[in-house]
């Protein structure tokens, strides 16, 4: 415990720099105004400022982009309390109660509230990854092949077990993406594959095109054209100061979402959508009060809000920790960490303490910075919602093309941007989940490679993954989510999911 | 799985079928572009292995949605509204990453928001030229001037 705390003085002598402080606040600004963009979310706003970090030091890099990850999660809380329009798609539940209070003349309690919840989430978020993520770096060392291979399909499965929609669905969409992750040089026997005489395709496919063409262009495409310049209204200051009772009411739901939004961070998926999710489900159904929710109960916005910003922690765990993407956020700031040469995993916290802990305490100060920031700016930061819907999505596009372009200053990745988003809309159209084939492109290669290392070492003998207690425990764990994923297919019973209301994400 | 039934279309194709199909499409193309690379053994798999695994399990995913996709939405009842001006934006952004190392990002810029704003948005011509001026500048000040991202210049240097 003691050195856990000589490690986060580390990390706050790093954290409290003033240039770091300055890249904390200007990451949670631009963090604040993408997830208020239907269009940008969290993911599409990382991925555009990618480029922009390349200069700058590791640390600093990866304050900036957490902070932008931070503030769009609290952006998108924003648009859907005022307006009724999630920035991000873990702020759907946050609209249905958010906005019945605004329409009740509570948006300034409902903004308190989120941002509240959101810091004290994401402050015990931030210390459950401090007290856990060594522990697990320190526990990963023990790792070999088999272990990464059975820990990546452990993944996978929970992967579909967690996932909102069809199971079947979710598990086809891994399965793509870690087929597009096929393609590119083949780093054991320098095969070029799947190249269609492409020169540049021989790197591979980037996560940045795919993630920003799937999430961001695919966005666009669904619903330029339909979204008119809303009414917004601006609270004012002395409007934000929930009520005692308001208080009272939420600080249950902020505990509860708190320490689910973070469990839930570990899992792969789309942890940050699914806790929001499955908190209002737990809320509406432990309340004494049920038939309020839907109708401006501030559990409704305090459970969903906390449990978000627990989860956008939590995935930091593994990604720290083994060096694993559990969701496309991780994967593309893996990708701004790599390009500064720092590999995250198990070595990373013993080789660059002052990267980790430096991290750990600027999580910290980025909370506080969005909870001072965002209460007394919020009527400032509304503005930019008056933009009409027709003048924003064509300036989105181009931001969507220039942050393409400029990760490699290549155009094949631009052309991919475009293939995807249009794959990406006909998926959407086909009720799939979009989130497993980031995550499958950027498993891919750490799955081929531990697999093929993995029959290499055992003369081809599957056998290895049995004889292995670790290796065969995370594959036991993930045959049984899949079988009870399956059960429902199967029994014609009822999902868990139906009961939280995922099945209508 | 799929939309909940809004009209009520009977018979033919369901929209999860249909999506099923097509991955099994898929699967079976990539897994005919596999055939070049080899398989290798089970103590040395080679380039094709993993791909082969893959486009049997993608194969496998697909066939399970078909059939599971009985009751899902038929494919004629899907409703696809946005769907040709999507296509238009798609087409012009096309035009666009064809033309940005062509005649540079500001040009191509100006050119993609003056299409997407004037043409297909029906905007007035004053505000959709000071749009597309003010992104096209702005954005490769702060990219490429304050950022030192290399952006594409035009052959006439700007």
């Amino acid at each position: 415990m003691v050195e856990t705390f000589n490690d986060l003085l580390l990390g706050f002598s790093v954290a409290l720099q003033p240039s770091i402080l300055v890249y904390a606040f200007v990451g949670c600004v631009i963090g604040t105004l993408v997830g208020m963009m239907p269009g940008l979310g969290p993911l599409a706003g990382i991925s555009l400022l990618l480029p922009a970090t390349f200069g700058l030091n590791p640390i600093i890099a990866i304050v900036l982009l957490s902070g932008v990850y931070y503030g769009a999660m609290y952006g998108g809380s924003t648009t859907s309390i005022l307006m009724r329009i999630p920035g991000e798609a873990a702020s759907v539940m946050t609209c249905i109660d958010g906005y019945a209070m605004t329409q009740n003349g509570r948006a300034g309690p409902a903004l308190a509230i989120a941002a509240i919840g959101s810091f004290i989430a994401g402050t015990l978020g931030v210390i459950g990854l401090m007290l856990l993520a060594p522990t697990l770096a320190a526990f990963a060392l023990r790792f070999g092949p088999p272990e990464y291979t059975a820990l990546l399909l452990m993944g996978l499965f929970i992967l579909a077990y967690m996932s909102g929609g069809s199971m079947l669905k979710t598990l086809a969409m891994a399965g793509l993406g870690l087929l597009i992750g096929m393609i590119g040089i083949d780093i054991m026997s320098g095969y070029t594959r799947f190249s269609f005489g492409i020169v540049e395709l021989g790197d591979g496919v980037g996560i940045v095109p795919v993630a920003v063409g799937l999430f961001g262009v695919s966005e666009i495409l669904l619903t330029a054209g339909g979204v008119t310049a809303p009414d917004v209204q601006r609270p004012k200051l002395r409007d934000l100061i929930p009520s005692r009772e308001e208080f009272r009411l939420s600080a249950g739901p902020i505990a509860r979402g708190s320490l689910l939004g973070f469990l839930i961070g570990i899992i792969p998926g789309s942890a940050h959508i699914i806790s929001s999710f499955v908190s209002y489900g737990i809320e509406r159904r432990i309340s004494k009060h049920p038939e309020r929710f839907g109708k401006g109960a501030i559990e409704g916005v305090a459970g969903p809000e906390s449990a978000n910003n627990a989860a956008a922690s939590g995935a930091f765990v593994p990604m720290l920790a083994l060096g694993i993407p559990t969701s496309p956020v991780t994967a593309v700031m893996i990708a701004a960490i790599m390009v500064h040469g720092v590999l995250p995993g198990p070595m990373l916290i013993q080789q660059q303490p002052e990267l980790f802990w430096g991290f750990v305490a600027s999580m910290y100060v980025g909370n506080v910075v969005l909870l001072i920031l965002n209460l007394p700016m919020v009527g400032l930061f509304v503005n930019l919602l008056r933009i009409p819907y027709s003048y924003l999505y064509p300036c989105i596009l181009c931001f969507c093309i220039l942050g393409t372009y400029s990760v490699a200053n290549n155009l094949i990745d631009v052309w991919i941007l475009l293939a995807m988003g249009a794959i990406g809309y006909v998926l959407r159209k086909f009720r799939y989940d979009l989130a497993p084939v980031a995550l499958g492109l950027v498993l891919a290669p750490m799955i081929e490679l531990s697999l093929r290392q993995s029959l290499a070492m055992s003369a081809g003998d599957y056998g290895i993954f049995l004889e292995r207690p670790i290796a065969t425990t995370m594959l036991a764990l993930g045959l049984i989510m899949f079988l009870f994923a399956l059960k429902p297919l199967v029994f014609k019973g009822k999902d868990w999911r139906s009961t939280v209301g995922l099945e209508n994400e | 799985m799929g939309e909940p039934q809004r009209e009520p279309v009977r018979g033919g194709l369901r929209s999860d079928q249909f999506s099923g199909l097509m991955l099994v499409a898929l699967a079976l193309y990539v897994g005919w572009e596999n055939r070049v690379y080899p398989v290798g053994t089970l103590q040395e798999p080679g380039p094709g292995y993993m791909p082969l695994l893959l486009v049997i399990f993608l194969g496998a995913m697909g066939l399970l949605i078909a059939l599971w996709g009985a009751r899902s939405t038929p494919l004629a009842a899907m409703k696809w509204p946005e769907a040709i001006r999507a296509i238009v934006i798609l087409v012009a952004c096309g035009f666009a990453a064809f033309a940005l190392e062509r005649i540079g990002y500001r040009l191509t810029v100006i050119a993609l928001l003056v299409f997407l704003l004037g043409v297909l948005e029906r905007k007035r011509p004053v505000p959709v030229v000071l749009v597309a001026l003010g992104f096209s500048f702005a954005s490769f000040y702060v990219v490429g001037d304050l950022l030192h991202v290399p952006l594409p210049r035009s052959p006439w240097g700007f």
